[in-house]
């Protein structure tokens, strides 16, 4: 039979894997059970989860299943590679060699995968990975991602060294946390709250960790806990590959590592956690993981923001009572307006002090329906921050993935979050240091 | 004396119109690679042409996703010369059957993998030498795959081993080494693993040479030499004292490799060792630690 490789490619003629081909060489088939479990861990991956179903199976036909026992080396930092590995059961260790000591920055788990540095960017490895229990990865080599995703999946490449790109960056600051140990006090928790969907509450989110950022940068962490959908990253231009609802079964020991394992780096200075990747992933989020995910990152950041969405659940009910400031974003809308008010005074039954909770108003038309003063009277007190209309500049720099406050100082969204920033800094930052 | 006969005008025509036409191919695949054009002439799959010559130069120290090769790829394919290349590697003609797997090895054409396969079983040794070739070219698991099974049905070679080293991913090596099928090829896996010089490979290979056969024993040292594993010196010095004379002289071998400063005194009893080989490399490998050379 006549080869044709212009024509669907050669997979359609070639000796199928299975076929035995010249009577010698036999590559088995993976059975169906082995192939829905590679699916699986393909599918729990970022970016990967993304590409289509063909494309996926194409991919998990031509993994490698590696088991390597615990303690084992699985990459060694500096040296080339030309894999990526998926972790299908066990945990792995990364760790950088500093002579004469090691320091151990992330610990990985089931869903994560590694080594798409050195893959896709050919770059040294950035780290050695150690098998730290008995492990069973999923390899996938250079020459069988680029065969499948060659032709159908345009972009993927480029999405995959995106990503690549990224985690570098995040993995190097991690790096240089690690080694530097604690230098802060615990951080400030400020939870920023709209009680009407549609109030740019995700936005002001995080441009104020962009302001902050600028003043602290590496100090500040974004915990999108906006559910269903935690898009915060997105907006940021950043591929999540890890999140908060996946920590919920790592045991207490590893916790740590895994969970500031799980933190994006901004090239900007700031940093984001995803509360879930995905909306059925939301409901592990429950108020003991916040508990312990809090206590966890006080400790590393100077300050927290929490993006806490519209509903009011038992998880955002826990961050209530861990939060030092609450943020709350209205629009000159009557519907909005009433559900601040009532915003307001649940947040007065919880205890929270009237100067904990800074008000901020978000013009988001030209002409609002409602004034800054009627707003003021619905809300029986002062608006603390107001935000002009700031056109389309938002959707704008949504679509390209950058943050408003590092990247456009005329927008009216980052005057409004320098404000906030600079009175979030001057109640908090003086209190810490008296 | 030997009268050869002059070669008749018409031939040096022909030589030189083929000498024409090579120079313009190159300097169309150049273009091409340049991304100028987008047209392959279909005779370049000739063997005469020596097409593949050319794609390696342009190729060299590129990885299989740049842009040049990239590019050469998809308009091989799209005026069908990489079928023609494929093709012939199935013709009896030993000559169109080399030619094509160089062109299809210098293309990293991954997809020519099933072809290539029974190229490596072929009876004529430039054949197989060349099928070996394409696939170390092209690289992954499945190339790998099939110079293992080659290595097991015909025997370990210098190409074959080399190519494996070249071809395999990570990890590849270290599995199969440590993976109960296929014991035969094991030796040539650790030279492979040794040529590779990773370390994720010093693992497999002290196992070997804790519990391998006198070969993969012999094997293993001197691919530890050669990865340059200090961790696996008090290992390898023990082995300067076993009965088996070729492990005494692969351990000093490695020693020598790993610039042991530790192992100098136990190298120094080598020198009156009864085989005079392993004499050797024990002097050898104190010249290595003392001078570093």
């Amino acid at each position: 039979m006549r080869p044709r490789l212009h024509e669907g490619g050669l997979d359609s003629v070639a000796p199928r894997p299975g076929q035995r081909t010249g009577k010698r060489h036999h590559v088995a088939w993976p059975s169906f059970h082995d192939m829905v479990s590679r699916l699986s861990a393909l599918e729990r991956a970022p970016v990967f989860f993304s590409f289509e179903d063909t494309t996926l199976r194409g991919l998990a036909r031509r993994l490698r299943r590696v088991h390597v026992p615990a303690g084992e080396m699985v990459v060694f930092q500096g040296e080339p590679g030309d894999t990526i590995f998926f972790i299908e059961r066990g945990r792995c260790r990364v760790v950088v060699e500093k002579p004469p000591g090691a320091v151990t920055v992330a610990v990985l788990t089931e869903g994560d995968f590694f080594g798409e540095a050195a893959c896709l960017l050919n770059r040294p490895q950035l780290a050695s990975v150690y098998a730290q229990t008995d492990c069973f990865l999923l390899a996938l080599d250079r020459q069988s991602l680029h065969t499948v995703l060659a032709g159908r999946e345009p972009g993927a490449v480029e999405e995959l060294q995106k990503l690549a790109e990224q985690r570098t960056t995040a993995f190097s600051d991690t790096s240089v946390q690690a080694t530097w140990g604690m230098l802060f006090q615990e951080a400030t928790v400020v939870g920023v709250y709209s009680p009407k969907g549609g109030s740019g509450g995700t936005c002001i989110s995080l441009n104020l960790v962009g302001s902050l950022a600028r003043r602290y940068p590496g100090e500040v962490l974004l915990l999108d806990l906006d559910f269903p959908y935690s898009h915060s990253a997105l907006l940021a231009g950043l591929v999540p590959s890890s999140c908060l609802a996946r920590m919920a079964t790592v045991p207490p020991e590893p916790f740590e590592e895994v969970l500031l394992s799980a933190v994006l780096y901004h090239h900007g200075g700031s940093m984001i956690l995803p509360g879930a990747l995905r909306p059925e992933e939301a409901d592990e989020v429950t108020p003991d993981l916040i508990n312990r995910a809090v206590a966890v990152l006080r400790k590393t950041f100077r300050y927290i923001v929490v993006d806490l969405g519209v509903t009011i659940t038992d998880a955002t009910l826990a961050l209530f009572d861990l939060t030092q400031h609450v943020v709350l974003v209205a629009v000159p809308e009557l519907s909005s307006v009433k559900s601040a008010a009532d915003a307001l005074d649940i947040l007065m039954q919880l205890g929270t002090p009237h100067d904990r909770v800074t008000v901020v108003l978000n013009n988001r038309t030209q002409k609002p329906a409602v004034t800054k003063t009627a707003v003021e009277r619905a809300l029986k007190r002062e608006v603390d921050v107001e935000i002009a209309f700031d056109e389309n500049r938002p959707e704008q720099a949504a679509v390209a993935g950058e943050i408003l406050s590092l990247t456009n100082p005329r927008s009216e969204i980052t005057r409004g979050t320098e404000l906030l920033a600079a009175k979030l800094d001057s109640v908090h930052h003086r209190v810490k240091n008296a | 004396m030997i009268i050869t006969r002059p070669s008749r005008p018409v031939d040096a025509i022909h030589r030189a119109r083929g000498e024409f036409r090579k120079a313009a191919i190159r300097r169309q695949l150049q273009s091409v690679a340049a991304g100028k054009t987008d047209h392959i002439p279909a005779d370049a799959a000739e063997p005469s042409h020596d097409a593949a010559s050319t794609i390696n130069e342009i190729s060299k120290g590129l990885r299989e996703d740049s842009l040049p090769l990239q590019l050469l790829q998809v308009a091989f394919k799209n005026s069908q010369v990489a079928d023609r290349a494929i093709e012939n590697l199935a013709v009896k003609n030993i000559h169109d059957r080399v030619a094509g797997a160089r062109l299809v090895g210098s293309l990293r054409l991954y997809e020519a993998t099933p072809w290539l396969v029974p190229l490596l079983f072929a009876k004529d040794p430039s054949v197989a030498d060349a099928g070996a070739r394409a696939l170390g070219r092209i690289g992954g698991a499945s190339s790998a795959s099939a110079l293992v099974a080659a290595i097991q049905r015909r025997g370990q070679n210098r190409r074959r081993i080399s190519e494996l080293a070249r071809s395999a991913p990570d990890l590849f090596l270290e599995s199969a080494i440590d993976g109960s099928d296929r014991p035969v090829t094991r030796p040539a896996l650790a030279i492979a693993a040794g040529l590779r010089r990773r370390r994720t490979a010093i693992s497999p290979l002290l196992k070997l040479l804790e519990r391998g056969s006198r070969k993969e024993r012999v094997i293993s040292c001197r691919a530890l030499g050669w990865i340059g594993a200090a961790n696996a010196i008090p290992a390898i010095e023990e082995l300067l004292t076993d009965h088996d004379w070729k492990l005494r002289m692969s351990a000093a071998k490695a020693l020598g490799a790993l610039h042991a400063k530790s192992s100098v005194q136990a190298l120094q009893g080598l020198a009156s060792d009864r085989n005079p080989r392993v004499r050797k490399a024990g002097t050898q490998a104190l010249r290595l630690i003392q001078h570093g050379a």
